[in-house]
């Protein structure tokens, strides 16, 4: 069979890809070899605006931030969702509908709605959060939480996390599900509580889509935007600032056209590895 | 299991409802809340309940401009990715042709890569078309930045179906393009409505490429509406709450009425 149809069947799709990924990625790369003025290309460089990276402190303090935000993804949205799909998996059909669809809501609000609505809760004037405080006779622990350095990071991370965890449990009941019951019968007929069940039996069976899980959100850690831009704008200070919004700021706020390029390069050379690792760990076929 | 254990669970399962649910049940409140009602605490049900919150930011703030703005953007994404990922996904399941692995593993590649890592050179290359400021300006990069997650799903969709529906439908020699019209789509056609509702739902939530590329007021989109609007009136509490919620609700009902085809087609765009 000639290959003829297949490439007209590709063509569409491909035309649009690479006019508006795949040329802007060959040509930031481009970019990061020049000298620029004023958006116009001057000369090249070679690695000069690289060199850059060593000195900048911005660079080095988000992309610790971006580290940050995936272990807390991965210590909190990740094990709730495991916990939860368990806890789930062994109520009626009913109520497994139910509560995902609950859990998984949040994910379906636009991340700047987020952003504006737990703005709210973390008010430190009228919000929620400190309003329930207060109400539990915990008012000293009260705070301007985004306005914070020490806070800011966090509790923008329970932000992303309400959007994600729901995420997690669908993806762990789809895994679960697919458990041999009898390995649980057997178990039962040893007498084994819940919890030594979930620890021997579930954890272990469920390490594809923790891995999964896992690298899905370390991606998205390093791709994420919105929520900062609409909150912090990666402050206080630096507090919150994020390699997506590091580039950002030095195209669009410092019209730097050579380093805002070197820092596309290096948020592109780590999300694809990242995800190069992923289909080699998964095997995706 | 005893019954402690089973009572405890549930408690974990209503706590983690009461995080899903109750940020959205504050804006609900908080939308319909006069203003002299607001300092009566963030849970004190409004009463009188109010829709000036609603009509206000409907008619005065450009909602209404901004909704249709952002209904007219991810229709025409939606749209453009229909006529192009499922016959790009039908390729790479059921047609044999030189290059095949490497054409994929592009697609695959452009999995991950985030808008701001692209927006240097796109936004130059917008600029250059004349498209900054234009609708179509968000349209075809939007479009192209869902294509390799759309082309991956609308691959794994194709390969269910059977192929000996498609070799009856050539041996009566068909067109492939016939073929894959009145066979395959018809076959295809749950997968095309997860894909359908999961490329509305991430071209309605994008802010990036709205924000950078449209000028004009009157062009602007919900999400940039929605972020300046909470720049701009930095008290109106009630206005931005009805604007958050006008900017979400079609998506919430999109997705209650859906739920089943849109958990399926994210955890298969996903896992495989």
């Amino acid at each position: 069979m000639s290959s003829r149809p297949a490439y007209l069947f590709l063509l569409p799709a491909l035309l649009l890809y690479g006019a508006f990924v795949v040329l802007p990625i060959l040509q930031v790369t481009a970019y990061s070899f020049f000298s620029w003025d004023n958006g116009i290309a001057q000369d090249f460089v070679g690695l000069d605006n690289y060199a850059r990276l060593g000195s900048d402190g911005v660079f080095w303090a988000a992309l610790g931030h971006n580290a940050i935000w995936v272990v807390l993804t991965l210590a909190f949205p990740l094990l709730a969702g495991l916990l939860l799909a368990a806890i789930l998996a062994e109520r009626s059909p009913r109520t497994i509908q139910m509560m995902s669809a609950i859990y998984f809501l949040p994910r379906t609000i636009p991340l700047v709605v987020a952003g504006i609505i737990w703005g709210w809760i973390y008010n430190p004037l009228f919000g929620l959060l400190n309003y329930s405080l207060d109400m539990l006779g915990l008012g000293n622990l009260a705070g301007a939480w985004l306005a914070e350095e020490g806070t800011a990071l966090v509790s923008l991370n329970v932000v992303g996390a309400w959007t994600f965890f729901g995420f997690c449990v669908v993806i762990y009941l789809g895994a679960i599900q697919s458990i041999d019951p009898s390995l649980y019968e057997a178990a039962d007929v040893d007498g084994a509580p819940w919890w030594r069940k979930f620890r021997d039996i579930t954890v272990p069976l469920l390490k594809n889509s923790t891995l999964f899980l896992g690298l899905y959100a370390a991606i998205e850690a390093m791709r994420f935007f919105d929520l900062i831009w609409v909150t912090t704008q990666g402050g206080p200070g630096y507090a919150t600032e994020v390699l997506t919004t590091h580039v950002y700021k030095t195209f669009f706020l410092v019209g730097d056209y050579g380093y805002a390029s070197v820092l596309s390069v290096v948020l592109l050379a780590i999300v694809l590895s990242l995800s190069a690792l992923a289909f080699r760990l998964l095997r995706v076929k | 299991m005893n019954r402690f254990t089973r009572h405890s669970q549930t408690v974990v399962l209503a706590v983690f409802a009461l995080y899903a649910l109750a940020p959205v049940y504050l804006v609900l409140l908080a939308s319909m809340r006069s203003e002299a009602d607001l300092f009566n605490g963030p849970l004190s049900l409004p009463w009188p309940i109010e829709t000036a919150n609603y009509l206000r930011v409907w008619t005065e703030s450009g909602f209404s401009t901004f909704f249709w703005n952002s209904l007219k953007i991810s229709v025409a994404v939606t749209v453009l990715v229909l006529l192009t990922a499922p016959l790009a996904g039908y390729a790479f399941a059921k047609m044999q042709f030189r290059g095949r692995e490497a054409l994929f593993a592009l697609f695959l590649a452009g999995l991950v890569v985030p808008a701001p890592s692209v927006i240097v050179a796109l936004y130059g290359n917008l600029q250059a078309l004349g498209l900054i400021d234009t609708h179509i300006g968000v349209i075809l990069p939007q479009a192209a930045l869902l294509m390799p997650f759309s082309v991956f799903m609308m691959r794994t969709v194709m390969q269910e179906v059977p192929d000996e529906l498609i070799e009856a439908s050539t041996m009566d020699g068909a067109s492939p393009l016939y073929g894959f019209l009145t066979v395959v789509v018809p076959l295809a056609r749950p997968g095309l409505m997860s894909l359908t509702l999961i490329v509305f739902l991430f071209s309605w939530q994008e802010y990036l490429l709205p924000l950078v590329v449209l000028q004009t007021e009157t062009l602007k989109t919900i999400t940039v509406g929605a972020a300046s609007l909470q720049g701009r009136y930095g008290v109106d509490y009630g206005g931005i709450a009805a604007a958050g919620l006008i900017a979400f609700a079609p998506l919430v009902v999109l997705f209650l009425a859906m739920q089943r085809s849109f958990v399926r087609g994210l955890s298969a765009g996903a896992v495989k």
